[in-house]
């Protein structure tokens, strides 16, 4: 059992604890309980290698301190376990595994990568341990959820499925670059994941629908370093815009080599590393004028937002990745069932998650009879942000929260220039 | 004709790292598993150089350099050296040394790709076709390099020392040439060598803990295909690697271009185990 990490204290601890956590989700402000009892202990399992799983162990933290501060769950100490999920689908799974035998956690909240928590799900189903995905997207999840309810009902996702982020991805073709920049010529470059082929697929079918037409439709592995010859067959294809749909691919490598060689195509999607604060850091400002999807921003999407973005970064001294605020959801959405529900008990816990209706951080949570986070307006929905100087994001997309004008690279007079 | 800009960008890192692998085979008669770890080690000393020291890009580039062949007799004296009289033992030091800096970057750095900035940003138009200027600064440097290094062992008279150490250790060894002196020496070329793709490579590419394995690949790879020991067949073979896989990646798909090394591997151990340009077979 790991113990959570100790803090800097500051002076606005308690302010910022309100912010972080989610007051809501716990009702009125209440004298703190005695802890008493064996502690609850919720597992965690992410890349923690990488800024978005670093992230999501720090908001996790933030948020089960809040929580302890308060009296804790029905009373007794919450306490978190961490698993390295990396990279590999292997070590994933052990450690899904050494949080249920060893670690002998109540509830797991994490998971970022589709295929391994895909097989680590027979060992949560066996354990029956309430699950919440903050990462993971891959629908064939939520289709497991739906096709052997009893077996895996005890798995929810505070996380927009691909099916989802498909139509939300749609809708921003269809409104912004057919609509508002007359962008029709839409060319794909999907990594070699079933999340992202299964977006790729959707997108190829809605583009004709919506007035756009796919030019080309390019898979990467994950282990592509080169992109040229795909930025070079994008350009060729007459592609007007370049959808991206990365999330352990390279995609720091792709936009460094479209920006050294100046490719004159408009471009973004999604990326899970562009989505990072940091990102425009890391590729030296080369991802100026991409179009990046996030679950959130720093920007009024709900009234949490901005609370949390700043409570964050006055915490760790940086601004969030998006699996920080899925994370404490997680967990909260987690608490408040168990809350309600009187008991740890998996089944009771289950059926009080089932009619979960939170506020959260960019947006309002509530499940679908799949255990997936509905989207919609005023639930969860991409918000596309452009990459501005100063490593400034800018809303575009919806048009209801825009925070600013587009710009286009440097070396393009327009958003319309061909390909 | 992208094909041909970019694929010969692409041997030319290629044959950069393999003749280094194979300059150390040719004479020390050891496989290095350590040169991708010489790869991410210029890496990260050039990363901490500009990033943390403030450094101008060129003199960290060439300190990086100076740092990994140093780092690669280090390796040479301290490891290798005691022992040179068994293959598996080398190999399995040299593993060894490559684990132990994947996992010490991995500790000091985390997991995160870092950027190196290039040396020339902005592109080149050749023959039509759109060249980051930093890849064409590559193709050249490397040119460069692997010539001044053919130069360095055919006229100078360390150059003649590292030749006979490779044709007879013992007999070069008897007329007074230090051989354990040269097999140092050889392997801070080595490194060198490998430390300068990196450096080149990397603004393009990216700096992390893990960046050492792909290179190591290819580089034996190339020099099986090669021949190994032999610099000109490791020419070659990253002139064919590097074409046929920008030709694929290019006309069919960058997923196959992957295949492309291992198969031309199994080809060549297959039909001709000497490798296209070596004496005898490596294995």
């Amino acid at each position: 059992m790991t113990p959570i990490p100790r803090l800097p204290a500051t002076g606005r601890r308690t302010a910022l604890l309100g912010t972080l956590g989610g007051v809501a989700g716990f009702g009125l402000a209440r004298p703190a309980l005695a802890q008493s009892g064996q502690p609850i202990r919720i597992g965690m399992s992410m890349p923690l290698q990488v800024q978005l799983g670093r992230d999501a162990r720090a908001a996790l933290g933030f948020a089960v301190e809040e929580v302890n501060a308060r009296g804790g769950l029905l009373g007794r100490k919450v306490e978190v376990a961490f698993a390295d999920e990396t990279d590999n689908t292997e070590a994933g799974v052990n450690g899904v595994r050494k949080l249920l035998n060893d670690d002998k956690v109540d509830a797991l909240v994490g998971h970022y990568t589709s295929g391994t928590f895909l097989a680590a799900m027979p060992h949560i189903a066996r354990a029956k341990r309430v699950t919440v995905i903050v990462g993971a997207s891959s629908p064939a999840i939520a289709d497991r959820v739906k096709q052997d309810y009893a077996r895996y009902k005890y798995i929810f996702r505070t996380t927009m499925n691909a099916s989802n982020q498909s139509a939300d991805v749609l809708d921003f073709v269809s409104g912004m670059l057919v609509g508002e920049l007359g962008l029709k010529r839409i060319g794909i470059v999907a990594e070699n994941a079933r999340w992202a082929q299964d977006i790729a697929t959707l997108l190829v079918e809605g583009a004709a629908k919506v007035g756009a037409q796919v030019t080309v439709n390019e898979t990467v592995d994950n282990s592509t370093t080169d992109f040229s010859p795909i930025l070079s067959r994008v350009r060729s294809s007459g592609a007007q815009f370049m959808m991206t749909l990365l999330a352990h691919s390279k995609g720091d490598l792709l936009t460094k080599q479209w920006h050294d060689t100046r490719v004159p195509v408009l471009w973004g999607g999604i990326d899970g590393r562009a989505m990072d604060a940091d990102y425009f850091n890391l590729v030296d400002g080369k991802c100026l004028s991409m179009i990046a999807a996030n679950f959130a921003v720093r920007a009024p999407i709900t009234p949490r937002t901005i609370p949390f973005f700043d409570s964050f970064k006055e915490r760790t001294g940086h601004f969030p990745s998006y699996t920080a605020w899925t994370s404490a959801n997680g967990f909260h959405v987690y608490a408040q069932a168990v809350e309600r529900a009187k008991t740890l008990d998996a089944d009771a816990v289950v059926a009080e998650m089932e009619r979960t209706n939170y506020e959260g951080v960019e947006g309002r949570i509530e499940f679908d009879d799949r255990h997936d986070a509905r989207s919609g307006p005023g639930l969860l929905n991409y918000v596309f942000a452009q990459w501005q100087p100063n490593g400034e994001r800018v809303v575009l997309w919806p048009k209801a929260i825009r925070s600013g004008a587009m710009i286009v690279p440097p070396w393009l007079s327009d958003a319309r220039t061909p390909g | 004709m992208e094909v041909i800009v970019l694929g010969a960008v692409t041997s030319s890192v290629y044959a950069l790292l393999a003749v280094g692998f194979t300059l150390i085979f040719g004479v020390a008669r050891i496989i290095n598993l350590a040169h991708g770890a010489f790869y991410a080690v210029a890496g990260y000393a050039a990363y901490i150089l500009i990033n943390l020291g403030g450094w101008p890009v060129l003199p960290a580039m060439l300190a990086a350099v100076l740092i990994t062949a140093l780092f690669g007799v280090a390796v040479d004296r301290v490891f290798v050296r005691p022992l040179r009289h068994s293959h598996m033992a080398v190999l399995m030091i040299t593993l060894a040394i490559s684990m132990a800096v994947e996992q010490g970057l991995t500790v000091a750095f985390l997991g995160e790709a870092r950027s190196l900035p290039p040396l020339i940003d902005g592109k080149v138009s050749v023959l039509g076709v759109d060249v980051a200027a930093q890849r064409l600064l590559t193709l050249l440097v490397s040119v460069v390099l692997i010539g001044a290094l053919w130069l360095f062992i055919q006229r100078s008279r360390l150059g003649a020392a590292i030749l006979a150490i490779s044709q007879d250790p013992e007999a070069a060894e008897y007329v007074g040439i230090p051989a354990e002196r040269i097999f140092a020496l050889v392997m801070g070329l080595s490194a060198a060598l490998a430390a300068s793709a990196s450096v080149l490579a990397s603004p393009f590419l990216s700096v992390q803990p893990s960046m050492g394995l792909l290179p190591m690949v290819k580089a034996f790879c190339i020099v099986i295909i090669g021949g190994l020991g032999s610099i000109p067949g490791s020419i070659l073979a990253a002139c064919l690697l590097g074409f046929t896989e920008t030709f694929v990646a290019f006309h069919i798909s960058s997923t196959w271009s992957e295949v492309i090394s291992v198969a031309a591997v199994f080809a060549m151990l297959a039909l001709r185990p000497a490798g296209l340009l070596g004496k005898r077979e490596a294995f």
